[in-house]
This record gives structure tokens, C-alpha cells and sequence, in this order.
């Protein structure tokens, strides 16, 4: 899995290359992460240094739906972005709510697919009040991609609220890392 | 089974010459009685000198840690501490009022090989007399429970109350890298690991009636309430129904369990029967109502609400439905614990930035704070006797289980290290 984000980020960086040269913005990252803009790729063998050599490259297309079909996915759910919450929040930052509308033309691209939420929360508080509290954002996920047409069938739903952080420690960092919802394929 | 070679247990009981003294415990600025606890002497069969030191520690830690007493220094011992003759008359208690104490405990020791017994008295030092005596039988490594179960009994003859030194503590640690069951002695001794689930174990609290436990796993892959007997190591899951089936509690008769279902679309607090079977919904509110705890007498629960924007503690009467606020203070108040007397209610707070612990009247008033320091300290639940909390604190950088007086005094560190130990409850007298 590593693997396959890193050339991932790999394929990321040389199409951002290409697509913003001259441009001083950063592009907006689709990482998860962890995966900062100064890691290497793996493929380059040198940690620290990433390749921006001015390499040629395009996207294969597996055919259908063009532009909101992401090229060369498969089955793959990584284009499905975390979203994040305030403390003891589950309400949708706008911010949030532009990162669902991404996920919601995968979805709907990928009918097929279906997907678990997960609610998280950070570890203050009760463990089972945050249980609960990573349900309501999990919901909260679930019903806005539900008003953007995706059906209910292809979505469920759990809580781990504070069990599973994607970031351990007690910093305000890691805290905001781990008040998420997060997509898994449902097998 | 240590439960079993217990029953070897003989238990006789000296006549009560009144109480020496009548103190209720949990009063702050009480007096601490000067207590002598001697090493027990041997008086037939060579008892293994590790057997007759461990009932020392033991019991002198607990006695220590009851904040009922001041143990007076051994090392200061005069010559009737290795006196064999335990009759009242026979103790010099001139040697004693000397060092200042006023309670004494001598006993003896008898071995035959496999078998320990051990006569301990508790001795009223300044009107001469024995205020409680007790006989334990059984094999050598359960000399530590019987230390327990005389520790208990000599609260009760100087409280008129029983102690929970003879008790376990249930928590949960992931040291195996998972998040399990555990059960361990009141001081923390012998450990021992109760669920294999592989998931994620949480949240376990002791039936009232019988050695069972009900527990939340993901073991199939969602939060599903279990419970499970501890000696035949049974478990049957009880609610399983869709979303949360999390923070059960026993009601005081044991025959019903009040835990939060999200099954509706939102965390709600029901009443179920042990089999799983739903009795009653208790709230019906767009808030989160979660983390039940029942007052005595079955008739009320303490839960946690964010109706009103944030976590407070609120009452519910499960007969009206009435409910009513309790905490006032702060922006995240959680893990409510009705106190077996039924007078206090314990909870976390999140001051600044840390949870510190707090007890509180069930109607809201007297409010007083228990913890402070570095540390989130959580999850406070009561000893049976409602002397003492057990809570979960993470002050020394991993989550760990510590007790402490009712009042907030004499906090001590119970769980070994490694991984993180939290979710703790202590358990009715074993």
C-alpha cells in the first residue's frame, strides 16, 4: 500500500509539474497523510530528494464517463479524500463539504463500489461519548453524499470513535488529524 | 479455582464486644487511629516466612491506603509483637500505649505442608480487649485474598462497613496490541487476561449478583454488547443491534442492563433485560444521551448529554422519564459514576486542557474536585463500599489505573506498565 501511494504521490507531482509550471501555488494535495510535498518518491531511491524531472506523461483512460472517471482506478478507492471536524463538532466545514462533491462523482462514477464510512474522533473525552460523536460524523457523511444523489445502498456506516487514531500523540496536530471520517471498501 | 480451594475457608467469628470506635470514613479532617499491624508469628508446621510477609504487606497496605489509619513503625516494636499467646489476656498491651497505638493486629500461623491457616485479631489497645477475630484456610497462594478479606473485616469492626479490599478491578489493556479484558486484585496483583477478541474490547462492568461481566467488542466487526461468566469463561452477545450498542450497566438487582443504541439514527439510552430483550426507551432527544450510570436504588441514571450544545450530566427517573441538568460548569463534562450510597456522583471534566475528576450531589449542588496535576484523568468508578474511586489517568505519559480515597487522597498507581490500561470497575466483594 505504501508502495502504490508513493508512486501515486510520483505520478501526482509530474503531472502537477507539467500542468503548473511558472505557477507559485501549491497544489491542492490529494494525499493522505504523512505524505508531505518534500518525500521522496520510492521509485527515485533517494529519500528526501523528490524528481521533478520534466518527464512526458499521460493519463491512461480505462474508457467510459472521461472526465470524472479517474483514470486507471479500478476498484481502487484511494481517490476517496478524508474529511475533517472541528472539537466535539460533526458538522461539515465547507471545505469538507468540496472534498465530499470530489468523493461523490467517484461514487456515482463507481456504482459498483460500495463504501464505509468511518467516524473517528480524537482521544479526549469519553470513550463512549466519542463513540457516539464519530457516529454523528459518519452520518453526517452519509446524508450529505446521500442529498448529492448517491444512494444509500452503496454507503454504510461505523463509529470507532477515539479506538482507531491515524496519528498518535497528544499534539493539536495529531488531535486534527484524527477528527475524521474516512471511506473503506465494503467487501 | 482459587474460588473453590477458598471455600476451604473457615471462618469463625469472635463475639463483638461492641465497637471500639464508630468514625465515619469518608469525612474530610478525620483523625487517623495510630494502628500496629505485626508479622504474624508461626505457631505450628514451619510456615514458609514469604507466606507470613506477604499477609503483612498486604494487609498493611490496605489498611494504609483506607485512610482510616497511621501505621505505627515496626522497627519500634516491643517484645509482645513476637509474642505467641493471641488471647486477649495475654497480649501486654502496656507495650503497645507506650508506642502510642490504639489499635493492634497480631495473629498466628499454621502450615502442614500444603495447607496455610492464619488466625488474625484486631485488638482495641486502650480498653484491652479483641474487637475482631477471623481463621483463614487455604493453600499458600492465596494468602494475599485472605489478607484482603481481613482488611475488609477490620473496616468493619472500626466503621460498621465492610471494605472491597476482597474485590477485582475489571479494565481493559492493548498490550497485546489490541484492546482486551483483564482482571487484576485491588492492588493490581496477578493480571489476567479474560477475552481474546483481536478487536477492540471495551468498557466492562461487573454484574451486582453473579462473577459476570458485559463488555462492548467489535469482534464481528461492530460495537455489540457481550457478556461473559469469568470461571467458566462463557460469552454469549446479548445486543447486537445495528450502529452502537455501547456503555452497559447493570441495574442494582442485576436484571436489567441500561446501555446507549444508536439503532434510531442517534445514540439513545435504552433498558434492556440481560438476555438483550429491549424493556424501555429512556430518551428521546436529537442529542448524543449516552454513558448511563444507576443510582441504587434502580429508579434514576446519571448519563451524558449534549442536548444543549456540549457533554453534561444529566438525571433521568426511568418511571417519569424526567430529566434534569446537573453539571454547570465547564464545556465537556462525561463518564458519570453513581456512588453505592447513593449521595455523590462522580465524573470527568475537561478544564483547560486537561479531564480532572469531580463528585457532585445527584441534584447538582456541593460540587467538589478531586483531581489535579498533569494528566486526563477519567473513567472514576466506585468501590462497592463508595471509600474509594478507581479511575484512569495517562499523568505518567501512557494510560494507567490508579485508586484513591473518596476525597481525592491517597492516589496510587495500580496497573503494571506496559501498554495502556484504562476502562476500569471494581467489582462487588469477590
Amino acid at each position: 500500500m505504501k508502495k502504490r501511494s508513493a508512486m501515486r504521490l510520483f505520478l501526482v507531482l509530474a503531472v502537477s509539474v507539467l500542468l503548473c509550471v511558472g505557477c507559485a501555488k501549491k497544489p491542492a494535495s490529494t494525499m493522505e497523510e504523512g505524505y508531505g510535498s518534500g518525500e521522496a518518491a520510492a521509485g527515485s531511491g533517494e529519500l528526501g530528494t523528490p524528481s521533478y524531472g520534466a518527464i512526458d506523461e499521460s493519463a491512461i483512460g480505462e474508457g467510459g464517463a472521461g472526465a470524472d472517471k479517474i483514470p486507471g482506478m479500478g476498484d481502487d478507492i484511494s481517490a476517496l479524500e478524508r474529511v475533517y471536524f472541528e472539537f466535539d463538532q460533526y458538522t461539515l466545514t465547507a471545505e469538507a463539504r468540496d472534498i465530499l462533491a470530489r468523493n461523490a462523482r467517484f461514487l456515482q462514477a463507481n456504482p459498483g463500489i460500495k463504501v464505509i464510512i468511518e467516524g473517528h474522533c480524537d482521544e479526549r473525552g469519553s470513550d463512549e461519548y466519542n463513540l457516539a460523536l464519530g457516529e454523528r460524523r459518519s452520518r453526517a457523511v452519509q446524508s450529505y453524499l446521500t442529498s448529492l444523489g448517491i444512494p444509500p445502498s452503496q454507503m454504510s456506516i461505523i463509529s470507532y470513535g477515539e479506538e482507531l487514531p491515524l496519528e498518535p500523540g497528544s499534539s493539536e496536530e495529531a488531535w486534527a488529524k484524527n477528527r475524521r471520517a474516512e471511506f473503506k471498501q465494503a467487501r | 479455582m482459587r474460588f473453590f480451594l477458598l471455600c476451604l475457608f473457615t471462618l469463625i467469628l469472635f463475639p463483638l464486644s461492641g465497637f471500639g470506635f464508630q468514625i465515619e470514613v469518608r469525612s474530610p479532617g478525620q483523625q487517623a487511629i495510630p494502628l500496629a499491624v505485626t508479622t504474624f508469628v508461626p505457631l505450628e508446621g514451619n510456615p514458609p516466612a514469604e507466606v507470613i510477609r506477604e499477609f503483612h504487606e498486604v494487609l498493611s497496605g490496605d489498611l494504609d491506603f483506607s485512610g482510616l489509619f497511621r501505621l505505627v513503625d515496626p522497627d519500634a516494636f516491643l517484645s509482645d509483637a513476637g509474642r505467641v499467646g493471641l488471647e486477649s489476656g495475654q497480649v501486654d498491651f502496656d507495650q503497645w500505649r507506650i508506642l502510642g497505638a490504639q489499635a493492634l493486629i497480631k495473629g498466628g500461623v499454621f502450615f502442614n505442608g500444603s495447607q496455610v491457616t492464619v488466625e488474625a485479631r484486631l485488638y482495641d489497645v486502650l480498653r484491652r480487649r479483641l474487637l475482631t477475630g477471623q481463621r483463614y484456610s487455604g493453600a499458600a497462594g492465596d494468602v494475599r485474598t485472605m489478607a484482603h478479606a481481613f482488611a475488609d473485616q477490620v473496616l468493619k469492626a472500626m466503621t460498621g462497613e465492610l471494605g472491597p479490599f476482597k474485590a477485582k478491578i475489571a479494565f481493559i489493556s492493548d498490550k497485546t496490541g489490541r484492546k482486551e479484558l483483564y482482571l487484576m486484585d485491588v492492588d493490581g496483583h496477578a493480571p489476567a487476561q479474560l477475552t481474546d477478541h483481536r478487536a477492540i474490547v471495551l468498557n466492562p462492568d461487573f454484574s451486582p449478583r453473579s462473577k459476570e461481566l458485559i463488555f462492548t467488542s467489535y469482534k464481528t466487526g461492530n460495537p455489540d454488547l457481550y457478556r461473559k461468566e469469568i470461571y467458566t469463561g462463557r460469552e454469549a452477545r446479548i445486543s447486537s443491534r445495528k450502529g452502537l450498542n455501547i456503555a452497559g450497566r447493570y441495574r442494582g438487582d442485576g436484571r436489567a442492563v441500561a446501555l446507549a443504541l444508536s439503532q434510531d439514527g442517534n445514540s439513545e439510552i435504552y433498558l434492556i433485560g440481560t438476555g438483550g430483550d429491549i424493556h424501555k426507551r429512556l430518551t428521546r432527544n436529537w442529542g448524543i444521551d449516552v454513558d448511563p450510570s444507576w443510582n441504587p436504588d434502580g429508579d434514576k441514571i446519571a448519563f451524558v448529554s449534549d442536548r444543549l450544545g456540549n457533554p453534561h450530566i444529566f438525571v433521568l427517573d426511568i418511571f417519569s422519564l424526567e430529566e434534569r441538568r446537573i453539571s454547570f460548569g465547564g464545556k465537556y463534562n462525561a463518564t458519570p459514576a453513581w456512588s453505592p450510597q447513593g449521595d455523590r456522583i462522580a465524573f470527568s471534566r475537561l478544564e483547560g486542557r486537561t479531564f480532572d475528576i469531580y463528585t457532585v450531589r445527584p441534584d447538582g449542588s456541593d460540587e467538589r474536585r478531586l483531581t489535579f496535576g498533569a494528566g486526563n484523568k477519567e473513567h472514576p468508578r466506585w468501590s462497592p463500599d463508595g471509600r474509594f474511586l478507581v479511575y484512569s489517568s495517562d499523568e505518567s505519559g501512557k494510560k494507567a489505573i490508579y485508586i484513591m480515597r473518596a476525597d481525592g487522597s491517597g492516589r496510587q498507581r495500580i496497573s503494571s506498565p506496559g501498554g495502556n490500561c484504562l476502562h476500569p470497575a471494581w467489582s462487588p466483594r469477590w
